[in-house]
């Protein structure tokens, strides 16, 4: 269903009711989600949480609950919705016009009204048959290609500021939500700009009390701050060596995988008047005046050595002492508790967790979360390096392709759909980097990874390809399912989002084959 | 069980309603909590010399100072002007309070006073000192009885 006034249409429908959330496995839905709960718990709205990862989860639970369900509004990712009336023409009269009864008129007044409704009927049915060819071409059009509209996340804080019940708190999800959208290159980097110029409006909204000293705000409340900062993943909780090294952009633009990587990382460092002693400590612990100017430095240094976007425009968040962490600390670190290998109970304690995490009263989840953020990026980083010098990714035409071996270290991590994208988004941006072929530099790549191993399944994922002006639409969600169609191939389009697929090890390779004819 | 009735509730005038319900509606952020007007700054620390300077207990602002300060700290320190001042103010003022009831229950057991009286105690600070008073006083009873010989054959448990 899909709604234009959030207000009416929805939340005032369903604060009387009894709700049934259903939240999708994505850090962006999990921000959504908590903002829902906050405004339930406000309201007094009682509701069941059942996360889904996909089509046939959502199926069961619908079905599960299906006697309670009146009402099924879906967030969704994917919009683009072209207008309602170019789809759906609401039941027209189709009904033929009842011949005229004869009431014994002229027979050539009656032959014209004949006439008339022969034109009328004709002129029906042309414009009938163009508006269906038009509605083919649209919805061709929309479903050939995927791609991701405004996070959901900040969909829900506008619900809730539009009813006046915003808080920082929920502000601060909603910038979590668009900063996971951006982390998984999910929006373009005009969209992003635009959305951090919306967010930054209600911050300084929020946030702008001064500290005067007639008023100033306990040190526990929590402050949100725009920041022009650096964009190394995790670097304020970790060593700046290590977040260097292990952050795709720096990474692939040093082309740190290989020795003259090593060195030109080095030298980077010495433009910067960094001493490696200081680099690799904690980040906490290095000097103070070394960090003062951090910020600007390293900037300059970076354009020096070809990378010029190192600074991003994002928010952090402050409240305690000892507690300040940025927007993508926090999408890194939740995550990877939700898709935690390491299982420890039934199948929805990690999303329980994660959700939790977000919540700033568990400051210890969020750590684990962080711990085992560093530990995936590390993977990441390793992966990568190993799959550009052992030439792995090779070129099969319309799209780059690499498969990941059984026993490569830390595979586990990746036969989940997050991490995989995430590597395969490094991996390519770093091969675009490593190879001179141009034409493989415009190329998709379609990243395949063991899933289970008893079963026999391969996790394969399709991104498109790494350009300076993207619109980041996927198209491979459709050339996916045309290619298992017409191989027979055992797959599973379980996913919400098209373009990651789970199928059968032995049909792989017939599957690749009908996709590299489909797209040639 | 409680009833009665609360309001009328106007949109952005103040209205006084019980502590338990205020908590509850600045969870729910339907409203915002004006602290009671001896949370202030100077009036804290005015109490904190005066009580720092006497040897008995000064009159406090209110029977449940400890808890207000408490609750209202933790669940609305957004509407209460410095409120990092005011937590470490009431705890010093509570932390020598507490030393004081420390220092005469300690001269009260030692020199074995059958009864004593302390003004302006708060409930909260009684029941901190309570058990332990109580229990060191039972034992001091204990020892004192099993010291007169023969009086009693048989020994009591407490």
């Amino acid at each position: 269903m899909f709604i234009s006034d959030c207000r009416r249409e929805f939340y005032d429908v369903i604060v009387s009711q009894r709700v049934l959330l259903l939240v999708a496995s994505d850090v962006d839905a999990l921000c959504a989600c908590k903002i829902l709960q906050a405004l339930f718990q406000c309201d007094h709205v009682q509701y069941t949480l059942v996360p889904v990862s996909g089509w046939q989860e959502l199926e069961t639970a619908f079905l599960e609950h299906k006697d309670q369900i009146k009402l099924l509004v879906k967030q969704d990712d994917d919009l683009g919705v072209p207008a309602y009336d170019d789809i759906f023409r609401d039941d027209e009269d189709e009904e033929e016009d009842s011949e005229n009864e004869s009431e014994g008129s002229e027979p050539s007044e009656k032959r014209r009204r004949f006439e008339e409704d022969i034109i009328e009927r004709t002129m029906k049915r042309r414009q009938r048959r163009e508006w269906e060819a038009r509605r083919r071409e649209i919805l061709f059009d929309y479903e050939q290609y995927e791609y991701h509209g405004t996070s959901s996340a900040m969909v829900m804080f506008d619900l809730a500021w539009i009813m006046s019940k915003d808080l920082n708190d929920m502000l601060w999800w909603a910038i979590v939500g668009l900063t996971d959208q951006w982390i998984q290159d999910k929006i373009t980097q005009m969209k992003y700009v635009t959305d951090i110029g919306i967010l930054q409006r209600h911050v300084s909204r929020h946030n702008h009390r001064n500290e005067d000293e007639e008023n100033s705000l306990s040190i526990d409340c929590m402050r949100i701050a725009f920041e022009y900062d650096l964009r190394l993943a995790l670097y304020q909780h970790w060593s700046l060596y290590e977040s260097l090294c292990n952050t795709s952009y720096t990474s692939a633009s040093l082309k740190l995988w290989s020795v003259q990587g090593q060195k030109r990382l080095q030298e980077f460092l010495a433009d910067m008047g960094l001493p490696l002693k200081q680099v690799k400590q904690k980040f906490n612990s290095m000097d103070m005046s070394l960090k003062e100017n951090l910020r600007e430095m390293i900037e300059e240094s970076a354009n020096k050595f070809g990378m010029k976007d190192l600074r991003v425009q994002t928010f952090s968040i402050h409240f305690g002492f000892k507690n300040k962490f940025s927007a993508s600390d926090i999408v890194y670190a939740t995550a990877s508790l939700m898709e935690n290998i390491e299982k420890e109970g039934p199948e929805t304690t990690n999303f329980i967790k994660a959700l939790d995490s977000l919540s700033r009263g568990n400051l210890d989840k969020l750590h684990q979360g962080l711990a085992l953020a560093k530990k995936q990026l590390r993977a990441i980083q390793q992966t990568v390096a190993s799959c550009i010098c052992t030439n792995l990714v090779i070129s099969q035409g319309p799209f780059l392709y690499c498969s990941l071996m059984e026993g490569t270290p830390d595979v586990k991590l990746f036969s989940k759909p997050v991490s995989l994208c995430l590597l395969s988004k490094y991996l390519l941006k770093s091969f675009v980097c490593s190879t001179k072929n141009k034409r493989c530099k415009l190329l998709p790549l379609i990243m395949a990874a063991p899933m289970d191993v008893e079963q026999g399944t391969v996790i394969m994922v399709g991104i498109p390809p790494e350009t300076e002006s993207s619109d980041k639409k996927n198209f491979f969600g459709r050339a996916f399912e045309k290619a298992a169609d017409s191989t027979n191939s055992r797959t599973l389009h379980n996913h919400f989002d098209m373009s990651i697929i789970e199928l059968k090890t032995e049909d792989r390779s017939k599957f690749l084959d009908a996709l590299i004819s489909l797209l040639s | 069980i409680l009833q009665g009735d609360l309001g009328p509730f106007n949109p952005g005038l103040p209205v006084e309603v019980p502590v338990w319900l205020a908590i509850n509606l600045k969870q729910r952020q339907k409203c915002r909590l004006i602290p009671p007007e001896w949370m202030d700054v100077a009036k804290l620390e005015e109490i904190r010399e005066q009580e720092r300077k006497e040897d008995t207990f000064t009159p406090m602002p209110s029977p449940y100072y400890m808890e207000l300060t408490k609750l209202l700290l933790n669940y609305a320190s957004d509407n209460i002007p410095k409120a990092d001042e005011i937590r470490t103010l009431v705890k010093d003022t509570w932390d020598t309070r507490v030393a004081k009831l420390r220092l005469s229950a300690d001269s009260f057991v030692r020199q074995q006073e059958a009864h004593a009286k302390l003004d302006n105690l708060t409930l909260m600070e009684i029941n901190t000192t309570g058990t332990f008073l109580t229990q060191a006083l039972d034992h001091m009873y204990k020892l004192r009885t099993n010291l007169q010989p023969g009086e009693s054959s048989h020994s009591q448990d407490f």
